[in-house]
C-alpha cells in the first residue's frame, strides 16, 4: 500500500505538470482539491485519465470522483478495491 | 509618469528596484523563490513557467512599500512577451503526441494571457487587461500603452515581460503610477537599463 | 475626443470568402457548421465551422495569405503602404504548426510581403477576447497617436492542437452549438478571419460606423471557468457605457459572446441583466460560425454592422428556448428593424471580459 501511494505521488506529479514538487510535498492525507493541492474541476479531468491509463479503472461520471479524489490515501484505497 | 518599483527574476537571481536582492541556486528557481518568500497559495504549483514568474514577481515587488494601493479596478495589467505560451504549447502537444492523451490542465495554459487571470484571481484585481506579442522587450511600447490607459482614467499599470522559452525564462516586471510629469524619454532609458541588468 | 469612423474590409469562414457572400447566407439562416469526420482525438466526428477549402496543411498562412488578397484587391495598396496606417493583428494560436520555431514569425512575414507595410504589426494574443480588446486598442492608436488609419486583422485556423483541447474539457458540443438554448450542450469551434478598418475620417464611400467607446475587466475568479455572477463582464460593459456617454436604454442590440456552454451562457445572462439590459433583443453569431477565437470578435463585430447597414437583425441560430436563469431576449427569427447603438461583448480564459459600442453613422 505505501508503495502505492508513492507510485500515485509520482504519478499525480507527472500527469498534473507539478515540476516543481516531489512526492515529499504530497502528504497522504491531506486534501488535493480546494486547500490542500489547491486542484479543481480540470484536475479532476486528470485524475480520471492517470487512473484509466495506469490502472485500467474507468470513471465515467466526472462527479464520482469527488469522493475517491480526496486524499492520496483514498485514491490508494479505491485502486485497491478496483483493480 | 512615475515609476513606483521594479522587479527582474530569473535563474540567475532576484532583482527588486535594480538591486540584487539574493542569487539563486537550484534547477526548480522559482520554487526556490516561493519557499523563500514563505508564500502559502497551493494553486502555484499548478501554474506554467509564465504563470509562476509573473506570480513571483507580484508578490516581490508587493514587499516594497505599498505598491499595489489603487481601487480593485483602477489598475491596468499591461504584459507581453515574444514566444506565446510556446513552452506549454510543447508539453501539451507532448500529451496527446506521445503520453497517451490531451491534457486539460496543460492546455489551459497555452495562452499567454492566462497569467494575468492568475494575478487578477490571487489579488482580486478587476481592471483592464492586454497581452500582445513582442518581437522582443521594448520600453517604448510599454509607454505607449500605458498612455493609452491613463487616458481612459487607470491610475496605475503594472506592466511585464514575461518570457519562456528554450530554456530562457526571464521576467521584468514594473508598476508605472499617473502623474503629471512628462518623462517618457528618461522612463524608456531607466526601463531599458532596468531590464537589461 | 475626435470622432473614429470604422468600416469592414473582409470576412473568410465557411459561410463565404467576402462579407457579402457571409451576409448573404446568414441572412439565408445557413450555418457553416457541419460534422467533421475523425476531427477528434478518438475520432470522433465533432460539428466544426470548418473552411473546407483551406489545404490539410498551412490552413493559418493560407487563409491569412488569402485575406491579404481580399484586401488588396477591395481596397488597393496604397491603404496598407500608408506610413500613416498601423495593422494590428487578433489571434490566439496563429501559426502553431510552426512549433518548435516561433508561430508569430509567419505571420510577420507574411502581412509584411502581402501588403507592404511600413510600419511595425501589433499583435494582441489574449485568448477570446483578443478581437475585441484589438479594436478597443486600434481606437486608442487613433485617439492619442498619430496614425490615421488602423487595420485590425482577427484570424485563427482549426487545428488537433484546439479541438483536442477543447474535447479534453469535456467543452464540445456533439451537436451543432444552441448558444443560451435550455438544450444547449457546449462549443463547435471554428476558422476564420475578419477585418475592419477605423479611421480618423472615412476612408471610402462604404458604410462606416462611429466608435464610441470600448473597455474590458477581469473576473479574478477562475483562469478558465466563467463567474458566477458576471462581475468583469458586468464591469466592462458599465466601463464601456460609461466611455461611450450612452445608457443601457440607449442600446438597441447586443450582440453577445454566446459559446453554448452551460456556465458560459448563464454567466452571461447575469451580467446583462445586471447592467439594465435584460430586454434588449440579442444574438450570438457562434451558431453561424462556431467559435473561431481569435477571429470571432471581428467577425461578429462585421456581421452586427451588416445588420445596422441593412436595418435586419439577424436570428440567434440554434436558439429555440430560454436555458439561461435570467430571460433574456435571444432573437428567434430574423427581423427588419432599424438599429442605431449596438454593444459587442467577449468574454475568455484567463477571466477576459471586453466589450465596446458602435453607433450607425447617419
Amino acid at each position: 500500500m505505501s508503495d502505492l501511494k508513492q507510485t500515485l505521488k509520482e504519478q499525480i506529479i507527472e500527469q498534473l505538470n507539478l515540476e516543481d514538487l516531489t512526492p515529499a510535498d504530497i502528504k497522504d492525507d491531506a486534501p488535493l482539491f480546494g486547500e490542500g493541492l489547491g486542484l479543481d474541476s480540470i484536475d479532476a479531468l486528470e485524475f480520471i485519465v492517470l487512473l484509466e491509463q495506469n490502472y485500467g479503472i474507468k470513471i465515467a461520471d466526472p462527479s464520482e470522483g469527488k469522493d475517491i479524489f480526496q486524499s492520496v490515501n483514498s485514491l490508494a484505497a479505491y485502486i485497491e478495491k478496483n483493480k | 509618469m512615475k515609476l513606483i518599483g521594479n522587479c527582474k527574476i530569473s535563474k540567475d537571481g532576484v532583482f527588486l528596484n535594480g538591486e540584487l536582492k539574493f542569487t539563486l541556486s537550484e534547477e526548480t528557481w522559482k520554487r526556490e523563490i516561493y519557499t523563500r518568500l514563505a508564500i502559502d497559495y497551493p494553486k502555484f504549483h499548478k501554474m506554467d513557467a509564465l504563470a509562476k514568474m509573473a506570480f513571483l514577481s507580484v508578490e516581490i515587488l508587493a514587499n516594497s512599500p505599498n505598491p499595489y494601493e489603487y481601487g480593485d479596478s483602477e489598475m491596468a495589467l499591461i504584459f507581453a512577451n515574444s514566444s506565446s505560451s510556446q513552452d506549454t504549447d510543447l508539453k501539451y502537444i507532448h500529451s496527446y503526441e506521445v503520453k497517451g492523451s490531451p491534457s486539460p490542465s496543460l492546455f489551459v495554459y497555452t495562452l499567454p494571457n492566462i497569467l494575468t487571470g492568475e494575478l487578477a484571481i490571487r489579488n482580486k484585481w478587476y481592471g483592464e487587461n492586454c497581452f500582445f506579442i513582442e518581437e522582443k522587450f521594448d520600453a517604448e511600447f510599454f509607454l505607449e500603452q500605458i498612455n493609452f490607459y491613463f487616458s481612459k482614467g487607470a491610475k496605475a499599470c503594472l506592466c511585464g515581460w514575461v518570457n519562456s522559452f528554450d530554456g530562457k525564462e526571464e521576467c521584468f516586471l514594473f508598476l508605472i503610477e499617473k502623474d503629471t510629469i512628462d518623462n517618457t524619454e528618461s522612463l524608456k532609458e531607466e526601463l531599458t537599463k532596468l531590464y537589461n541588468q | 475626443m475626435s470622432p473614429i469612423f470604422m468600416t469592414y474590409g473582409t470576412m473568410i469562414t465557411p459561410l463565404g470568402n467576402s462579407v457579402e457572400e457571409n451576409f448573404d447566407a446568414m441572412l439565408k439562416e445557413q450555418s457553416g457548421v457541419d460534422f467533421a469526420e475523425n476531427s477528434g482525438f478518438n475520432q470522433e466526428n465533432w460539428p466544426l465551422g470548418k473552411i473546407n477549402s483551406l489545404p490539410a496543411k498551412n490552413r493559418y498562412k493560407e487563409l491569412l495569405q488569402r485575406t491579404c488578397k481580399n484586401l488588396i484587391s477591395s481596397h488597393g495598396s496604397e491603404l496598407f503602404s500608408d506610413e500613416n496606417t498601423l495593422l494590428i493583428i487578433s489571434s490566439t494560436k496563429a501559426d502553431i504548426e510552426a512549433l518548435p520555431k516561433d508561430t508569430f514569425a509567419s505571420t510577420r512575414s507574411i502581412l509584411k510581403e502581402e501588403l507592404s507595410l511600413k510600419n511595425k504589426i501589433v499583435i494582441i494574443s489574449n485568448a477570446c477576447i483578443s478581437g475585441v480588446i484589438a479594436i478597443n486598442t486600434a481606437a486608442d492608436y487613433l485617439q492619442h497617436s498619430d496614425f490615421k488609419k488602423v487595420v485590425v486583422i482577427g484570424i485563427d485556423a482549426l487545428t488537433d492542437f484546439i479541438i483536442y483541447g477543447f474535447q479534453s474539457l469535456f467543452a464540445l458540443s456533439n451537436e451543432p452549438s444552441q448558444p443560451f438554448d435550455k438544450n444547449r450542450k457546449g462549443i463547435c469551434i471554428g476558422e476564420a478571419a475578419g477585418v475592419v478598418i477605423l479611421s480618423k475620417e472615412k476612408i471610402n464611400e462604404q458604410f462606416h460606423v462611429e466608435y464610441l467607446g470600448g473597455s474590458s475587466s477581469n473576473d479574478a475568479n477562475h483562469i478558465s471557468g466563467p463567474s458566477r455572477t458576471g462581475e468583469g463582464l458586468f464591469r466592462s460593459i458599465n466601463l464601456t457605457m460609461q466611455r461611450a456617454k450612452i445608457k443601457a436604454a440607449g442600446i438597441d442590440f447586443i450582440s453577445a459572446h454566446g459559446t453554448g456552454t452551460n456556465y458560459n451562457d448563464e454567466m452571461e445572462s447575469i451580467a446583462f441583466d445586471r447592467s439594465g439590459l435584460i430586454a434588449t433583443p440579442l444574438n450570438s453569431l457562434k451558431g453561424y460560425f462556431g467559435h473561431t477565437l481569435g477571429a470571432a470578435g471581428l467577425i461578429e463585430v462585421i456581421a452586427t454592422m451588416k445588420m445596422m447597414e441593412n436595418s435586419t437583425l439577424l436570428k440567434s441560430v440554434g436558439f429555440k428556448e430560454t436555458g439561461t436563469t435570467r430571460a433574456i431576449n435571444v432573437l428567434r427569427e430574423n427581423k427588419q428593424q432599424e438599429v442605431t447603438t449596438i454593444l459587442k461583448t467577449a468574454s475568455g480564459f484567463g477571466g477576459g471580459n471586453a466589450s465596446l459600442i458602435l453607433k450607425k453613422c447617419l
